[in-house]
């Protein structure tokens, strides 16, 4: 499979923060070397761990960001080290970074001291972008989606209940997906160019856009929201739309459609339940006051409670989308295995892991699309695993100078 | 009126993207390109108009034109007149004009672009639809799955029609396998991915993303696929079909709790999961939200995120709060000990931010190395935030008709290849001139035809 990456040669200076941007391209063909301290990324020591006992080479989540990627392990800051890498950017396609702004200059490796590489793009994914009054606090996942706006309208209706953000490192990815529009913009200027440039992409920046209406509705209403349990927050105060079920499970009901055909269907559905209650009334039969009704009133949204209580997720989730309704069933990460949906669209990459003697499906990528060709095609590096053939293959160094680097505890 | 657009300058400029989206998840996609200089064309309904236009609100249970009435300082920018059509109406009647505006989330979605209206319910609509698509780089729409093959435009008719062209469909679980007909929304996605339930407090239910996360970030993947696939289209000469499902996109997120399932067994649906704002991996303590003085507009209290990711950073908390001593006490000394004892932890740094105000926890947490971050609202980032200011991310533009207006602005930041913001959606069927006129090279009497017969 050819990817849409594939040919060029990216060099990641290891970090949580850009590993995701970094595996998107090495999905998509690139050749990825992830350059490590010699005590290993930080991405390796966060866990979780095969059998939870710490292990850099058997972190999962560093598998799960890493795949595919070739492991240099090396103390940049030694003069020796850092020579090496400066080699190996003087022949690079892109250079992915996330050091704190100065730090690279200090070591001879910003932007301005790879001049002499004109194709390079150097894509810089930090917390605050390299400059401005907050550039230099320090941040983590969780502070970003507190400073960025999505805490802010995520939670629980309840006043006193503390606003949440999501697991998973979603500011990362946020930073990611636009650190990655960067960098294939940049290469596709390239192309005619010939010529390379630097990016500059904060994460307070990309999630500072990423509340949905938000801001435009501060903007121009001046609107405050409220936040509401497991769905929007709004600048009034909304009925529930995160709905228990039967199973003790919970239905996004998000209803917007309240024509015949869903209305017949979704009348005969509470019925079959014995919840249907005052919805016979001939008035509910205009499809203008029942839509009002869900808007303003209670009689159609406490049906729809009703009926959710008295079914399961499952049935609640198919049954009405086999009636055009696009309610949403909130699922376990791990039960979309047993789907069989995502198997008939080949979601699964089996990944050979040899830590554990076995296989692991992993999930394909965000798109479905031969000519892209992005998917994981290799598990993650073990720590170092590449230092050696990289110092020999592409930097033409002797078994013994290796050797002597290795002693002197530069490389690993 | 018609508006000849400006020419666009850019990396895409000359990159033209033709844009049959809607609601929120698919607008974003090509919106993206426009800051690059991709010209791209909004096609909405001649007998319509996008819902986002109406959507006076950003809820997604009402789509009715009721403009806010919530007390504000913001009030010169709801006139419904705002980017209200001048000169043509749906109906082609002067009539009507003042109940059709853009919206908030419609000028945030669509800005940059242009906007066209075609009955693609028309065979010379659909017509006319194959002629866009010969002179267009890419076709995007996030439409059910029936829709397109229903003119006809299956993806092999419209590479035959144009072998160049990338075509992505966005849907909430793709275009094949047995769920292809479902309909789906961004919480509907959120929900059945995993991301929902992996976020909110232990032992209660989820807390969800409060905004449509999947329509906002798969917004963002959408259009990074399209540049791939123009990316792609430049390489080979050859266009590509991206089939997007929102859903997979979510999931390829999940990814660390999907292999700590296959590993260990691990379930994101266990008792202790989510934590709140705690860190579980690695395990971190402090790692919180704090309620500290003061409330937003709506009463709701006001909170700052503290954590400690290293043993100096909790002792300069401990030196910030000047609580020395608690640095030694034996619950707190290490991580290890400090996490067993969180919720007491909680309580005494709860304490400590209670009566102070967020920003000066900040400062006095950043000053000394620890990370701390107020929970800011759309208001404290717009008006108030110094480093988005510094960053220009709130752009205001002004524009002769609507005067000075913000934007959100955009995140990269390229030095050979500047991306930027235009500023203001297109009215509706702004563009028809331009579009059918010069693009096609429809003579104005076949244009007069066309809108007569509710063409466009």
């Amino acid at each position: 499979m050819v990817g849409v990456y594939d040919g060029l040669t990216v060099i990641e200076l290891a970090d949580r923060r850009n590993q995701w941007a970094g595996k998107l391209l090495c999905d998509g063909g690139a050749r990825v070397i992830q350059i490590e301290p010699v005590e290993g990324s930080p991405g390796r020591w966060c866990g979780p761990f095969v059998d939870d006992e710490p292990d850099p080479d058997r972190c999962i989540d560093y598998w799960s960001y890493n795949t595919g990627k070739e492991s240099l392990a090396l103390d940049i800051s030694r003069p020796a080290a850092g020579t090496l890498v400066k080699k190996l950017l003087a022949r690079a396609d892109i250079f992915l970074d996330s050091a704190s702004p100065g730090t690279l200059a200090e070591l001879g490796l910003d932007y301005a001291s790879m001049a002499s590489n004109q194709g390079l793009i150097h894509a810089s994914l930090t917390d605050f972008g390299q400059d401005g009054p907050w550039c230099d606090y320090v941040m983590n996942d969780a502070a970003h989606l507190a400073l960025g706006g999505q805490m802010a309208s995520s939670g629980y209706s309840d006043p006193k209940a503390p606003p949440i953000g999501g697991q998973g490192h979603h500011a990362w990815h946020m930073g990611c997906a636009f650190v990655l529009h960067g960098i294939t913009v940049a290469l596709f200027e390239r192309a005619s160019s010939g010529a390379g440039q630097y990016i500059d992409v904060s994460i307070h920046d990309a999630c500072a856009m990423g509340t949905e209406a938000a801001v435009p509705q501060w903007m121009y209403y001046g609107s405050t929201m409220y936040r509401h349990t497991g769905m929007h927050a709004n600048p009034r105060r909304l009925p529930p739309l995160q709905l228990p079920t039967a199973d003790g499970n919970y239905m996004i009901a998000v209803m917007q459609n309240f024509g015949p055909r869903v209305w017949k269907n979704l009348i005969e559905w509470m019925d079959e339940k014995g919840v249907t209650g005052e919805l016979h009334d001939p008035k509910y039969q205009d499809e203008a006051y029942r839509m009002s009704e869900y808007r303003t009133g209670n009689v159609v949204r406490d049906a729809i409670a009703r009926l959710i209580a008295a079914s399961d997720g499952e049935e609640c989730f198919h049954r009405a989308q086999s009636h055009g309704i696009s309610w949403g069933l909130v699922n376990a990460a791990e039960e979309n295995y047993d789907v069989p949906h995502y198997q008939q669209r080949d979601y699964w990459r089996s990944i050979e892991h040899p830590e554990i003697g076995r296989s692991i499906p992993y999930p394909r990528g965000p798109f479905a699309c031969d000519a892209l060709g992005i998917e994981p095609r290799r598990r993650a590096p073990a720590l170092g695993e590449n230092t050696k053939a990289i110092l020999a293959h592409d930097l033409g160094m002797s078994a013994d100078a290796i050797s002597a680097l290795r002693a002197a505890g530069a490389v690993r | 009126m018609s508006a000849r657009p400006n020419a666009r300058s850019g990396v895409l400029s000359g990159i033209r993207v033709l844009d049959f989206t809607w609601k929120t998840v698919g607008p974003w996609a090509p919106r993206l390109l426009t800051h690059y200089g991709a010209e791209v064309i909004h096609v909405e309904r001649a007998d319509g108009w996008d819902s986002h236009r109406y959507n006076a609100t950003p809820s997604i249970v009402s789509d009715d034109p009721q403009p806010v009435d919530l007390p504000g300082t913001k009030k010169a920018h709801a006139d419904p007149q705002f980017n209200t059509l001048r000169e043509e109406s749906p109906t082609g009647q002067a009539t009507g004009q003042q109940e059709l505006y853009s919206a908030p989330y419609f000028n945030t979605l669509h800005h940059g672009k242009l906007a066209i209206s075609l009955n693609t319910k028309s065979p010379e609509g659909l017509k006319i639809v194959e002629r866009l698509i010969g002179v267009c780089d890419a076709v995007v729409e996030n439409f059910s799955a029936e829709v397109l093959p229903s003119w006809g435009l299956t993806w092999e008719r419209m590479h035959t029609l144009n072998p160049r062209l990338v075509y992505m469909s966005t849907s909430g679980f793709g275009h094949t396998g047995d769920w292809k007909g479902y309909r789906s929304f961004g919480p509907t996605a959120a929900a059945q991915s995993g991301i929902s339930l992996a976020s909110g407090l232990p032992g209660k239910p989820p807390a969800g993303w409060g905004f449509s996360y999947l329509d906002v970030m798969g917004g963002w993947m959408g259009g990074l696929a399209l540049v791939q696939g123009l990316l792609q289209a430049k390489k080979t000469g050859e266009g590509a079909y991206i089939d997007y499902s929102v859903t997979e996109g979510a999931m390829s997120m999940l990814g660390t709790y999907l292999l700590d399932y296959q590993v260990n067994g691990r379930r994101t649906r266990r008792p202790d999961f989510p934590p709140g704002n705690r860190s579980v991996f690695p395990a971190l303590a402090p790692h919180n939200t704090y309620r500290c003085a003061g409330q937003d507009r709506v009463g709701q209290d006001w909170w700052i995120f503290i954590a400690c990711e290293t043993q100096a950073q909790f002792e300069a908390l401990c030196g910030v709060m000047e609580q020395p001593a608690l640095a030694l006490d034996p619950k707190f000394a290490t991580n290890e000990t400090r996490v067993a004892n969180q919720d007491a932890l909680d309580t005494i740094i709860g304490r400590w931010t209670r009566p102070r105000r967020r920003y000066d926890i900040m400062r006095q947490c950043q000053a000394a190395g620890i990370i701390a971050a107020p929970v800011q609202s759309a208001e404290d980032r717009v008006e108030y935030d110094p480093q988005l200011q510094h960053r220009q991310m709130h752009p205001i533009i002004h524009h002769p008709e609507l005067g000075d207006v913000p934007y959100e602005g955009y995140p990269v930041k390229m030095s050979r290849t500047p991306a930027f913001v235009h500023g203001r959606a297109p009215t509706f069927a702004e563009h028809n001139h331009y579009v059918y006129g010069e693009l096609l090279g429809m003579s104005d009497e076949e244009i007069h035809s066309l809108r007569e017969s509710g063409v466009i």
